[in-house]
């Protein structure tokens, strides 16, 4: 029983590693910041969730799991933050590729609002 | 058992080197930002993935507060990219 948990664990963590790998790929691959940061946010949530499923069929107790929980809700809330701003900033310096855009909804907003550390 | 570890530290590997090219030969500070959220992110799977290989749990407290402030790294480098393009202006 013990050996098919450590099996399945390390299963888990090849495919978070796989996820790195894909976030990796596509950080090389794409040409513009907003496609990177839609590569880059695989391993930043799936792949951290997969991890502390390994980490939590490895331990095998109700206390890591519950501190998993928290590590995992920490990154949920937090990953969606920087992506957030990283987007808005390439966006105002202009850093996208233009003509790949179908919709441009934030035409009208391209000057930094005062209130926005500037 | 011994095929499937192999093949995950080949595969960190090659994640976290091509993570590093990118900011090594990033255009803008932006795409430099977001490949050093993704090593940052390396770095905590590598942390989990080495607490579920070796069995035990000394580096959880590691997991939650990278977790917590690992964001504030890009969120000050996207203010400052904005700043330096209002004086610019």
């Amino acid at each position: 029983m013990n050996a098919v948990l450590d099996t399945i664990s390390l299963v888990l963590i090849l495919l978070g590693a796989v996820l790195c790998l894909t976030a990796a790929i596509g950080l090389l691959r794409f040409h513009d910041v907003p496609s990177r940061l839609h590569a880059a946010t695989k391993p930043q949530v799936l792949g951290l969730i997969l991890i502390c499923l390994a980490v939590a069929l490895s331990a095998r107790s109700w206390a890591v799991v519950a501190f998993l929980v928290a590590v995992v809700l920490v990154q949920l809330a937090t990953a969606p933050l920087s992506a957030h701003m990283v987007g808005r900033a390439a966006y105002r310096n202009g850093t996208i590729d233009e003509r790949s855009l179908y919709v441009d909804e934030l035409a009208e907003s391209r000057e930094t609002p005062p209130a926005a550390g500037g | 058992m011994n095929l499937l570890l192999i093949s995950i530290y080949i595969v960190f590997a090659a994640a976290g080197l091509l993570t590093v090219w990118r900011i090594i030969t990033g255009p803008s500070i932006l795409d430099r930002a977001v490949a050093s959220d993704v090593l940052l992110t390396l770095v905590m799977c590598l942390l989990g993935a080495e607490m579920a290989i070796n069995h035990h749990t000394r580096t959880m407290p590691v997991l939650l507060i990278i977790a917590a402030v690992g964001v504030f790294g890009s969120i000050s480098i996207a203010r400052f990219v904005a700043r330096r393009d209002n004086t610019e202006r």
